[in-house]
């Protein structure tokens, strides 16, 4: 016997004592439901619950974008057909999915640590800043620009996350405060290199000068960047580290609990250390598939929404690296959809966020149908 | 005497096992009433039916012959019906105090908090003073020991107005002495008036103290009988289904070898108040002997296991030494290390500490073997082969109720989680052995498989260390008794040991 002694049934609850008491010296002729705690569920199954809450998100969102005057008809057509059917809205797709994967990865992969890193955007502009410095500063040959960029973003990345997980490891510090804080000073300070001294000099826009060509991430051809290429190499490493690797084993004892991977000989801190930073690094990289995938250049507002998008996925796929990666791929599909919807339909961008945030409850609310089961209480029971 | 308490006909499965398949209990006012049975016997599972935790899926219940229906432990205790669990339910960072006020009835008109609470402790003080203990209701629960967090429990659901009283083995982390007191006491509670369920497995308790005995086995409700014309045999045989031997000492087959643990003037960092919980502990443990650490829970056990594990939180930095032979000092020796150098541990906490119960029964084994490359370089889990070892693990050291090794740890019962630890920290043959109460909360038949596991890696030149707060065990076990009061090592006794010495030592505070 297990000690799950957690178990309440679902009959509503009656707020006057003397009431419930009578009520229940009578013989119940109703019908009543337990809820009960679930000790285990297949994966099957829960994929299906998963799925089925993904459904039901989607079909209230439907609901929502039909009451704001969407033809019921298009809707599917907008979210499908257009989505992933149409060569450039499906490369629009990708364009967007590469740093939402990289973000993913990166918050699922702290999550694991149970270290709450909410400095993504931080994280990504140093990443960014790093690649930048590299293209600015001209280090190294042509060929070696490119892999001196990755260095750097990965090695910004990973050191803006280093103090907070030093101070969380040795101090005690709460990482939520600290890793939040420096995403401001991140911020800040990519401010004052763009409108500093970054600033292109060709036009006097706050962003810096444009990459050359050998320093952005080439094109795979048809239009598509290799930054999704990268993002699906970094997926298949966290997929490798956290599913098939030693460190995985440790990093699954340090989450379920620590105490334990301690006296278990796990080195509990060097397990954390290594989570922590490759997440960083990660942003880092999420940082560098922006600047040198996406606009060519440092810009001074590129990180926006991407922490809270890190979170997310990393939330919906339950820090699961290869589900991190279709839920990055979807939400950069929702992005997609509702620029369009924004154009074609009048309907407000946060809308798109409404929408955002239905799945995620829904899913969320999934959550109890996987820990808890529903089961019908025999008469008999209650005579 | 009229029914307290009745349970019929109850069934109750989780996750398609049938942990409860017919099982029927009656308590009455003013009586003891032992429920004894096996490890997952069941006894638990319909203990919390009567708590109101767990919902039936057939059977009745009745309180004073009035049918009820429990919709959650609130619902159970309108009806005066308190448990206290084998795993205490306590707010760790909480006080005792707080604690008590959460579940203690609301007060008949407005008090501030302040006064609550200071009503609230005097009640504390009043009903321990009355069950015969001290307690500081503001000290923090993390704070006490087993046994103290114990005494809470019980307070905490007298004070809730319980007067069908169910315990859940409580004598387990107790000593004798301990154990004692507290049964008196709670016949004295029945002799009040009160029902008095007492779930245990240890038949002395339940000659001695229970006035009536029910007995269940496989989810089924045996039989029920009086104690006092029953005997210990009749009831041993009525709870396993057959006859199993009770060992007596069995001392080591070879003379003991060199020192292999030197523990000198270990002492922790002082609280304010200048006490210290390990205060010059001195220890000299030899290859292949049992070296029994009897006391009354609270008195430093758990910091000198902590500080041997290398838990970081062993109460801050330590002064001494703790040398393991041909390895130096322990203290500065790393957690992931200890288990190199052949240090296995059976910690008190199976779930806080030595199991992780979200991750399967195959993580939990592999995780003390995966280090030295058994299962592949740090860049390759080889996962065939710890499901082949976990499969033999479980097969040789009889852990049961694995249906996949891929299961969660956290489904086995007791006895079984045990010996999954037992099955992984005697994969190879350890040098030294820390078991802290390893038979705590297990019946007969697996605390015997414990036992015969530690001869075992004694015999086989472990030396090992048993801290225990049950003297049985330690006596049955030991070849050396060391009593451990106020942190440090009171008195050390050889085999055979006068129990009555020993116990004196335990209540020694000299």
């Amino acid at each position: 016997m297990v000690d799950a002694t957690l178990a309440a049934i679902a009959q509503p609850a009656q707020t006057d004592p003397e009431a419930a008491l009578r009520a229940r010296r009578q013989p119940l002729a109703r019908r009543r439901y337990a809820l009960e705690i679930r000790q285990h569920m297949g994966w099957r199954r829960q994929a299906l619950v998963l799925a089925a809450a993904l459904l039901a998100g989607l079909a209230i969102s439907a609901a929502i974008l039909v009451a704001a005057g969407v033809p019921a008809n298009e809707l599917a057509n907008e979210f499908v057909m257009q989505t992933f059917f149409d060569g450039q809205n499906l490369r629009a797709v990708l364009f967007q999915a590469a740093p939402m994967v990289l973000v993913g990865l990166a918050g699922s992969l702290a999550f694991r640590a149970r270290f709450w890193n909410l400095g993504l955007e931080g994280q990504m502009i140093w990443g960014a800043i790093g690649a930048t410095a590299v293209s600015m500063w001209q280090i190294g040959p042509e060929p070696l620009r490119l892999p001196l960029m990755f260095a750097a973003a990965i090695g910004c990345g990973l050191l803006w996350v280093l103090g907070p997980a030093w101070l969380k490891i040795r101090l005690g510090v709460n990482e939520i405060i600290s890793t939040l804080m420096l995403n401001y000073m991140a911020a800040n300070f990519l401010l004052h290199l763009v409108y500093g001294s970054w600033k292109d000099p060709k036009d006097n826009f706050p962003y810096s000068p444009q990459f050359r060509a050998f320093e952005r991430l080439p094109e795979l051809g048809a239009g598509v960047s290799s930054a999704i290429a990268l993002a699906a190499v970094v997926a298949l490493f966290a997929w490798w580290l956290v599913g098939l690797s030693r460190a995985g084993l440790y990093l699954r004892f340090v989450d379920a609990n620590p105490r334990v991977a301690h006296a278990n000989g796990v080195p509990v801190r060097r397990t954390i250390y290594g989570a922590v930073l490759l997440s960083g690094a990660m942003a880092g990289l999420a940082g560098l598939a922006v600047a040198a995938g996406q606009e060519g250049r440092l810009t001074q507002a590129f990180y926006q929404g991407y922490g809270f998008s890190g979170i997310l996925i990393a939330f919906l796929a339950r820090n699961n690296p290869l589900a991190a990666t279709v839920v990055a791929l979807l939400v950069a599909a929702l992005f997609v959809t509702g620029r369009s919807l924004q154009v074609f339909y009048q309907v407000p961008f946060s809308m798109v966020q409404l929408i955002q945030a239905i799945i995620v409850v829904c899913v969320a609310a999934s959550d109890f149908f996987i820990r808890h089961r529903l089961r019908r209480v025999g008469a008999e029971a209650v005579q | 005497m009229p029914n307290a308490l009745q349970l019929t006909g109850i069934r109750k499965s989780f996750d398609g096992f049938a942990a409860l398949t017919d099982a029927h209990f009656e308590a009455r006012w003013g009586e003891v009433h032992a429920l004894l049975g096996e490890n997952g016997a069941g006894k638990s599972s319909l203990m919390n039916i009567a708590a109101g935790l767990y919902a039936p899926e057939a059977g009745q219940l009745l309180v004073d012959d009035n049918l009820v229906h429990f919709a959650g432990p609130r619902d159970a205790a309108r009806h005066r019906i308190g448990m206290v669990h084998q795993h205490f339910k306590l707010v760790r960072p909480f006080t005792v105090a707080q604690n008590i006020l959460l579940t203690a009835p609301a007060p008949a008109e407005f008090q501030s908090h302040g006064e609550r609470l200071r009503e609230i402790s005097r009640d504390i003080r009043n009903k321990a003073s009355e069950l015969g203990f001290e307690i500081d209701p503001s000290k923090r629960i993390d704070a006490l020991s087993i046994a103290e967090q114990q005494r809470v429990e019980i307070l905490k659901v007298l004070l809730a107005g319980a007067r069908i009283l169910i315990l859940d083995e409580p004598t387990a982390v107790l000593t004798d002495q301990e154990a004692a007191r507290l049964l008196q006491t709670v016949r004295g509670l029945a002799r009040g008036g009160s029902a008095v369920v007492l779930v245990t497995h240890k038949m002395a308790d339940v000659k001695t103290y229970a006035d009536r005995v029910t007995v269940m086995r496989g989810g089924r409700t045996v039989a029920t009988l009086e104690p006092g014309a029953t005997s210990v045999a009749e009831l041993v045989k009525l709870t396993v289904g057959e006859s199993v031997a009770t060992q007596g000492f069995e001392p080591a087959k070879s003379p003991r070898g060199p020192v292999r643990l030197t523990v000198r003037g270990l002492r922790s960092a002082a609280s304010p108040e200048g006490r210290r919980v390990l205060d010059g502990v001195d220890l000299e443990l030899h290859a292949g002997e049992i070296y029994g650490l009897a006391g009354v829970g609270g008195n430093g056990q758990g910091e000198l296991a902590g500080a041997i594990m290398g838990l970081p939180d062993a109460g801050g930095p330590l002064e001494g030494e703790i040398h393991l032979s041909g390895h130096g000092d322990l203290k500065a020796m790393p957690a992931p290390e200890r288990r190199n150098v052949g240090i296995a541990t059976i910690p008190a906490d199976r779930y806080g500490l030595a199991l992780a119960g979200s991750l399967s029964v195959a993580e939990n084994y592999a995780i003390g073997r995966v280090h030295t490359g058994r299962y592949g370089p740090a860049w390759h889990l080889r996962r065939r082969r710890i499901q082949d070892d976990t499969q033999e693990a479980v097969r040789a050291f009889d852990v049961l109720g694995v249906r996949s090794v891929a299961q969660k740890a956290a489904l086995l019962s007791g006895g079984n989680a045990q010996k999954l630890v037992l099955a992984r920290e005697f994969g190879k043959a350890p040098s030294l052995v820390l078991a802290h109460s390893p038979s705590r909360g297990l019946d007969v038949r697996a605390s015997a498989e414990v036992h015969a596991r530690l001869r075992a890696a004694r015999d086989g030149g472990a030396a090992v260390l048993l801290i225990s707060e049950d003297l049985d065990e330690v006596l049955q076990l030991a070849d050396r008794v060391g009593v451990m009061t106020r942190g440090r090592i009171a008195g050390e006794f050889a085999q055979p040991a006068d129990r009555q010495a020993i116990g004196q030592a335990m209540v020694d505070h000299g």
